[in-house]
């Protein structure tokens, strides 16, 4: 999940406005669901070294649909002895608070504070498991502190089943979900990537690829995977504009960002597991033809969706996980780069970008080390880097750069609570050192530290 | 699960990872005349839930989860009883079987029983001064240190005997902690308390160097 949902009840543009506003800035954090150990009688650990990080098990879980259960059940069949009917007799549901104290080095603008605390900084209900025999779902409902409101959340809904296909074990499904990337299997992508949860206080870089984050709850998407012996995972699928809190249809709006067509997704994956090690290494990526796209400096075109030009993102990468998972021991390394090349036809024909066409490149390498899964400590490093564009970009030197760095310490006195110490360290940031903004603001003026409660039940 | 009555979605998957020719009843071991087969519901159940963590046909990657393949029937029966009922109450038992097995039946247990039972197994590795150590207190015991021999019980082999569990080319990082496990009592067993109670833990690491197959 992420800190990041739509908001309903607000005015079509400013609802979006506001949404990519808090898509962009917000890290994405993610979530573990108590439900599912409810319904499969099995510990946290089955499933994760500590949540949200997936283990082995927890990727066949996933890919299974959810649909794994060991409790009792209400039945039905037909006259045909079909089934027609498969209900858990206690239905799949969590709730999740966090809670969470920032400091930022300075403040953002000479009227805010330093400090901010958020109680709660958010707060979730899912509904989380198994729907019938072969369907299940991932539903998670937010409020979020910065806005007040309640959105929808990620959301992940699959049809499984199992195959042997000329002695493959062969799990296939086709899963409808609302960022592109949540249905995967890893965390060394988007969605379910470190840091699994962030302060709402933190300064986030302008410049972003679409694949990370600006497309969460913002779209749907259907497609369609199998995974073969536990080993090889491919999937297709095609994202549509799914906008909260208005229709593209027929509310009148010039609305923003709006995918033309279908966005194609593909996703290959590979991982090797051996006593108890695994290390995957796979390729994704998205294409998208954008109609009306909001710039990273912010500016907007703003015509009819039956005939506004469009920009065009490519969004190819590469991503790889290794962990190793003993009683006493869990290690994650997670990596991931992501190439965007954007060919900005609308937008430079309006004005806002100098170049017809430039590109990001974002690369991201993230470790966690749990002892006992009780205390752990995580690293990460992040770069965001591409091509010259003042105009497009809206930085003092028109390069989106930005690097930073993460140092995390939890503490889990219960499986299902994390007491975490989260401190983020700026190098760069939209494109400079050193007076970024040319008001003398450095990157580091943006380091913050975070103390943050995480209890999911 | 299916063992494939082809629909067309599987096809379809067979088609995009280029398996030309998928047949029924691949996972089904051969049966001699005469012997039962092993039940259909067992089979599924192995293969598209057990498998995840024991691995196909029992032969797990992964040291957290034991190695079934070639292990006694009788053995497995009587573990899946109890983690069912609860009195197998070593951390991994709670953690994992005590879910897994909660709904399982006996007609289901037997099935599944029956057919790890014919899986082959792996053999156990050899070589080495640690497992020629392992071999000595597996066949002969140490009767100084109240460890008695573990072939008496276990088989010449460490092949098992019905309620006594195979422990050849089981992985050792397994036999190790269930060896710590008896002798602590975090896994209640008496007997196997008074067998290992005594045990140093280059013993126990001996004895896992001998039977293990990593």
């Amino acid at each position: 999940m992420s800190n990041q949902h739509a908001h309903v009840g607000l005015p079509g543009n400013l609802a979006l406005g506001l949404m990519t506003l808090i898509l962009t800035a917000l890290p994405q954090t993610a979530d573990a669901v108590p439900s599912f150990a409810r319904q499969t009688g099995l510990a946290c650990e089955a499933c994760h070294t500590v949540f949200p990080q997936l283990t082995p098990f927890g990727r066949t879980f996933k890919a299974s649909g959810y649909t794994l259960f060991n409790t009792s059940k209400v039945t039905d069949i037909n006259a045909l002895r079909q089934s027609v009917l498969s209900l858990s007799d206690i239905p799949p549901v969590s709730a999740m608070v966090e809670a969470s104290t920032s400091v930022a080095a300075r403040a953002n603008d000479a009227n805010s504070s330093k400090i901010s605390t958020d109680f709660p900084q958010q707060a979730s209900l899912f509904y989380a498991g198994r729907v019938s025999d072969n369907v299940g779902a991932y539903f998670q409902l937010t409020y979020d502190d910065q806005s007040g409101t309640i959105g929808i959340d990620n959301t992940d809904v699959r049809f499984a089943d199992v195959a042997v296909i000329n002695g493959h074990n062969v799990i296939y499904g086709v899963s409808l979900n609302n960022n592109p990337t949540v249905q995967d299997l890893w965390n060394s992508t988007p969605a379910w990537g470190q840091p699994f949860i962030g302060s709402p206080a933190l300064q986030m870089p302008g410049a972003t690829t679409k694949i990370e984050g600006p497309m969460a709850q913002v779209v749907a998407g259907l497609s369609a995977y199998a995974d073969i012996d536990n080993a090889l995972y491919v999937e297709v699928g095609v994202y549509r504009s799914a906008l909260q809190g208005v229709s593209v249809a027929n509310n009148g709006n010039l609305d923003n960002d709006i995918i033309s067509s279908v966005a194609p997704y593909w996703r290959v994956a590979y991982e090797w597991d051996w006593n108890k090690n695994s290390w995957e290494f796979g390729t994704l990526g998205l294409y998208s033809t954008i109609v009306n796209p909001t710039t990273p400096a912010g500016n907007k075109i703003n015509l009819s969706l039956q005939d506004a030009p469009t920009d065009r993102f490519l969004d190819t990468g590469i991503d790889s996980q290794y962990q190793y998972i003993d009683d006493e021991t869990q290690i994650s390394v997670d990596a991931r780069w992501i190439h965007e090349t954007q060919n900005l036809g609308a937008t430079n024909a309006a004005g806002f970008s100098t170049n017809p066409s430039n590109y990001v490149d974002s690369f991201n390498l993230t470790g966690s080390y749990y002892w006992n899964r009780k205390l752990g400590a995580s690293l990460g490093f992040f770069d965001v880097a591409g091509s010259s564009d003042p105009l497009y970009f809206g930085t003092l030197n028109g390069k989106p750069n930005s690097k930073w760095g993460t140092v995390e310490v939890d503490y889990l006195p219960w499986l299902n609570i994390k007491l975490g110490l989260q401190y983020t360290a700026y190098v760069e940031f939209n494109g400079a050192s050193s007076n970024y903004d040319g008001a003398g603001r450095s990157a580091s003026d943006n380091n913050l530290l975070y103390g943050f409660l995480w209890i999911a039940y | 699960m299916k063992t494939i009555a082809l629909v067309p979605a599987a096809a379809a998957i067979a088609c995009l990872i280029g398996i030309s020719s998928i047949g029924a009843g691949s996972a089904v071991p051969p049966v001699a005349p005469g012997v039962e087969p092993v039940p259909a519901a067992a089979i599924s159940k192995a293969t598209s839930v057990c498998q995840n963590c024991h691995g196909p046909g029992g032969d797990s990657v992964s040291s957290t989860f034991p190695r079934l393949n070639g292990q006694q029937a009788d053995y497995i029966t009587a573990q899946l009883k109890n983690f069912r009922d609860h009195s197998r109450s070593d951390p991994h038992a709670q953690a994992y079987m005590w879910g897994m097995a909660s709904q399982l039946d006996d007609t289901l247990i037997a099935g599944l029983a029956k057919y790890y039972a014919g899986q082959k197994p792996q053999p156990p590795q050899s070589g080495g001064a640690l497992a020629a150590e392992g071999r000595k207190i597996y066949v002969n015991g140490v009767t100084a240190e109240n460890i008695p021999s573990c072939q008496i019980c276990h088989g010449a082999n460490g092949e098992g005997k019905g309620a006594f569990p195979r422990l050849a080319g089981q992985h050792g990082d397994y036999l190790k902690k269930q060896m710590e496990a008896f002798r602590s009592t975090l896994r209640d067993n008496a007997v196997m308390h008074a067998n290992t109670k005594d045990m140093t833990d280059s013993q126990i690491e001996a004895l896992a160097s001998y039977l293990s197959n990593d």
